[in-house]
């Protein structure tokens, strides 16, 4: 491979890449602001400036040179930390603060903001610009996002990503010079679901979100790599909390997933993780028709006796999940209801998901479009890929509930809104809930096994294109509450079935072990990126 | 009055020349338009042009030959041509007179800078401001037609070639030659950054070349005389004539035409009829606002392309203001950069804040409450402009704002606070 030496070090670099990719992946920071690796390249905010002292002809470029759209050659000498450069790139510094308000204490972008980081670096610490500045107005220009145009360094980052990204033109550039300003058209406000991007592409506070509007101070939140669940594509996400609360949700970048783009839905996602006043806090039983607070260690011998009592098997016991559980959890849910009752299958609610917004015709790649699914859960694949049983219009599940189930084994929420599910499960003699929240069918349950959310819990889930990711916990989950594999592997015990379980790895480890899915498979090999399945078996077998 | 010598203006220095389509032949025009279809090759038309050592007059003064051969052998995509007519550059009208007076004649050559290039449409881009130039371009184009000297098979050629006038909406910067391609493909007129340049990429993604006004009307002289009677006019590197447009503080402005390498003084002096007034010189800015200003006793040189460039500043597109001794040179340099701020298309950090913060610096001298450390900071603050934008406006701002503190620093010391 060409290779060119940046500060000295040698980079190795495709042919056709730029300096700054180069430097980038090799490690070297070059500051810059219009650069970004989803976006055409302009190369107008001049940050990237750095010295090309050598060509690779033994000639060097007079002017400082774009790292951003200067392609690197074999033998370049280039360098992004001598005088000249510094120069070039505090100047930039110097100039962008001519017009910038300098409101960091009252700015949602500060402490993840690059002006400010590369002022702490370049800047000079005062100003020599003694004159008014340009100012507007700030309001909000979409159902995510606000403007604060005074705060803007005109990188045309919004403007391009609203072209060619999302293809809605809800940017552009009015006025020029000092004036030059981007702003969407008049009396429009965008409604398009993509606007979370606009705030996470802004490198300053010109654009933010409204939702995390003078919540939280950036440098406070911790961030927990994970994936989001709230639909069927598991864009890779970083949840973003401080002091067991959740502020807000950012996407990681995974090239074959996400790329740099997730959507305001998954973003606007968190609530219902923060939710602890509706919150299932301990383990219930009901007695004489209240559901009254137990112990988990009394509530497993009372719960395996009166399963004696009843002495249902096979069909007579019912077992619905619904497509949040992990696929730990499907298997170990599949296992009790089979080794515990001889029951199977186990039924889901399966709603396919089809692609839920549709691009303007003339955009040319309209990935990002593809990123909502109308199917509202992570893991409906794993649940077919485990074998469960769910027609899109539930027809076994209807004849299952005909029989007239006596014990109803139910984990998360499934059909707990469908009214024919309800009445028919309603007239069984023992309901089990596996819930995390009020509602649902913990009211209508007997017993109520407090669980963890997906914020508090481990586990894997296989997204629509069956690529295997890890969902990670990120939150301490309340005192009472125990994590859904936990429970399943007790559950089973104390049926005097199955074996215990450290955690969620331990499970899927173990099934890695057995014939299915995921044979061959360890936890640790998946990534923080993921495991596409097919990919997987395939290096496998060529192995 | 002194003698010019005269090739672009010859024949509307004629007496009773209407410019028509019938006067322009009747003086010996469309001769090379009709040489070039009548057998010559494009890569001779473009072996002469670079004998001729033509260089490019808009202001950067790149030989046209040589940009011409730029242009990659036909592929799939079609060629275009872009004439330059925006003519923005403060101090500027030349090309406005060799449009409105004699347009056929640098539409001859730009139609053999489109055969040349395998162009089969051209464009000619003019302000939008500019409107009797636009009807007197199209007026010309329309005779052509009718004369069919342009479109499908041009007197049995076989060359195809339609010329189209677009008027720009009137910014300084649609005169930068990408800036004028986005512009033309119906875009916010802003520079590109290069590579790739026009003639890789240029309007819509194809190979393209923009020259300007002046530049192509000197084609057809190239080709009915020869290049060598081109390159014996001037100096070597700096041949053939040049229309100079002088304005100001001089008895009579106006645009003359000399050989390449003419004395400056002498412009002034002798065709320009000196100061009005019979005042004195003060200052000469000598390439339209975006070079740097001379002092009245450094004017006596060459003016031509190397030697002003030696002198520190460049011949840009030929204007020369002048400016008498009442002239505040502070004044002088606020509505300069006043201008430059107006102008400027914002993209570039540089340009975009730098102006504006100039511009500031520069009213507080106008203000009466400048100083010394002031000056040196218009003087670091426009040398950061110069060499880090994408195009040349940077440089155009921030070499004549050094200039201006550099060599006046008297009539910035008479703007100090008391």
């Amino acid at each position: 491979m060409p290779t060119f030496y940046l500060n000295d070090q040698p980079v190795e670099f495709q042919p056709g890449e730029t300096i700054l990719k180069a430097g980038l992946r090799a490690g070297t920071e070059i500051p810059h602001y219009c650069y970004h690796p989803g976006l055409a390249i302009t190369a107008q905010c001049r940050q990237c400036l750095v010295e090309v002292t050598d060509m690779g002809n033994g000639r060097g470029m007079p002017k400082l040179q774009t790292s951003c759209s200067t392609p690197a050659a074999d033998k370049m000498k280039v360098s992004s930390v001598s005088e000249k450069a510094h120069w070039g790139q505090a100047l930039v510094n110097e100039f962008l603060l001519v017009n910038h308000p300098l409101d960091c204490p009252i700015c949602d972008q500060a402490g993840e903001c690059d002006l400010q980081n590369y002022a702490f670096r370049y800047g000079s610490g005062h100003s020599e610009m003694e004159y008014e500045k340009r100012t507007y107005g700030w309001r909000n220009v979409g159902s995510f996002i606000m403007l604060e145009r005074n705060r803007c360094v005109q990188c045309s980052r919004c403007e391009r990503f609203s072209r060619d990204i999302v293809g809605t033109h809800d940017f552009g550039a009015f006025l020029r010079s000092h004036e030059l300003t981007f702003d969407t058209w008049e009396d429009s406000e965008m409604t398009h679901k993509f606007q979370g991007n606009l705030a996470d592409l802004c490198p300053v506070g010109a654009i933010t979100s409204r939702d995390w509007r003078f919540k939280k101070r950036a440098w406070k939140l911790h961030k927990t790599p994970t994936v989001c669940t709230a639909c069927s594509t598991g864009c890779n996400i970083n949840l973003e909390h401080h002091e067991n609360r959740v502020y807000r949700i950012k996407p990681r970048v995974n090239a074959e997933v996400n790329r740099w783009w997730m959507c305001d839905e998954g973003r606007l996602s968190y609530p219902v993780l923060n939710n602890r006043r509706e919150r299932l806090l301990e383990p219930q039983a009901r007695v004489k028709g209240e559901l009254q607070a137990a112990s988990w260690d009394a509530i497993y011998p009372a719960l395996a006796q009166r399963l004696k009592q009843i002495g249902a098997s096979g069909a007579q016991v019912l077992g619905l999940v619904d497509t949040h559980a992990t696929n730990e959890e499907l298997y170990l849910f599949k296992q009790l209801l089979a080794d515990g009752f001889g029951s199977d299958p186990v039924y889901f609610p399966h709603r396919p998901g089809t692609q839920q917004e549709h691009p303007p015709r003339y955009l040319t790649e309209p990935f990002i479009y593809t990123l909502i699914t109308t199917d509202k859960s992570p893991n409906t694949a794993g649940a077919l890929k485990a074998g469960l049983a769910g027609d899109p219009d539930d027809k076994r599940l209807k004849a299952a509930l005909r029989a007239g189930p006596k014990v109803v084994l139910i984990l998360g929420t499934p059909f707990a809104n469908d009214m024919a599910v309800r009445e028919a499960v309603s007239r069984a003699d023992l309901i089990v809930s596996i819930a995390t929240h009020q509602g649902g069918w913990a009211e209508l349950a007997d017993v109520v096994l407090p669980a963890h959310t997906v914020a508090e819990r481990a586990g894997t889930v296989l997204n629509k294109d069956e690529r295997l990711q890890r969902i990670a916990p990120a939150l301490e989950a309340p005192e009472g509450t125990r994590p859904q594999v936990r429970i399943l592997a007790e559950l089973a015990q104390a049926l005097g079935k199955g074996r215990p379980y450290a955690d969620a790895p331990a499970v899927f480890d173990a099934m890695g072990q057995q014939d299915g899915p995921f044979k061959g498979l360890r936890w640790e090999a998946i990534g923080p990126l993921g495991l596409p399945l097919g990919a997987a078996k395939a290096a496998k077998a060529s192995a | 009055m002194a003698q010019e010598t005269l090739l672009l203006l010859k024949n509307m220095r004629t007496p009773g020349y209407t410019g028509d389509l019938s006067a322009y032949q009747k003086a010996g025009g469309s001769k090379a338009w009709e040489k070039v279809l009548g057998g010559m090759k494009p890569a001779q038309v473009i072996e002469a042009v670079k004998a001729s050592a033509l260089r490019g007059r808009g202001g950067a003064g790149f030989p046209c030959g040589m940009k011409w051969s730029f242009m990659p052998p036909l592929g799939a995509k079609p060629h275009y041509l872009v004439c330059n007519a925006d003519e923005s550059e403060p101090g500027t009208f030349k090309d406005h007179l060799l449009m409105l007076a004699d347009p056929h004649q640098f539409l001859e050559g730009m139609m053999i800078g489109c055969f040349s290039m395998h162009s089969h449409h051209g464009y000619i881009y003019i302000r939008g401001e500019s409107q009797h130039a636009i009807r007197r371009v199209q007026g010309a184009i329309d005779e052509l037609y009718k004369a069919k000297l342009l479109g499908r098979n041009i007197r049995g050629s076989g060359f195809d070639l339609d010329l189209t006038v677009h008027p720009g909406a009137g910014a300084y910067i649609c005169g930068e030659e990408t800036a004028m391609l986005d512009s033309l493909e119906g875009k916010r007129g802003q520079p590109r950054s290069k590579p790739p340049f026009p003639a890789q990429s240029g309007f819509n993604a194809c190979p393209t070349t923009v020259n300007n006004v002046e530049t192509l009307a000197n084609v057809p002289f190239i080709l009915t005389q020869g290049p060598e009677a081109f390159a014996k006019l001037g100096r070597p590197n700096n041949t053939g004539t040049q229309c100079i447009s002088i304005s100001g503080h001089v008895a009579k402005p106006g645009v003359y035409e000399v050989e390449m390498g003419h004395n400056l003084k002498s412009l002034i002096y002798e065709y320009a009829g000196g100061i009005r007034g019979g005042k004195k010189l003060k200052a000469v800015i000598p390439g339209g606002a975006s070079a740097g200003i001379l002092r009245a006793d450094e004017v006596d040189l060459p003016y031509d392309f190397d030697s002003l460039a030696k002198a520190g500043t460049m011949r840009g597109s030929g204007a020369i203001m002048v400016f008498d001794e009442d002239t505040d040179v502070v004044r002088l340099a606020e509505r300069t950069i006043r201008f430059f701020n107006h102008e400027s298309c914002g993209q570039c950090t540089p340009c975009r804040e730098g102006t504006f913060w100039v511009k500031n610096m520069i009213r507080q001298f106008m203000d009466d409450a400048g100083d010394g450390v002031l000056a040196e900071r218009i003087h670091r603050a426009a040398g950061q402009m110069i060499g880090t934008t994408i195009c040349a406006f940077g440089d155009a701002v921030g070499g004549p704002m050094q200039a201006f503190v550099r060599k006046f620093p008297e009539e910035f010391a008479k703007h100090y606070a008391s």
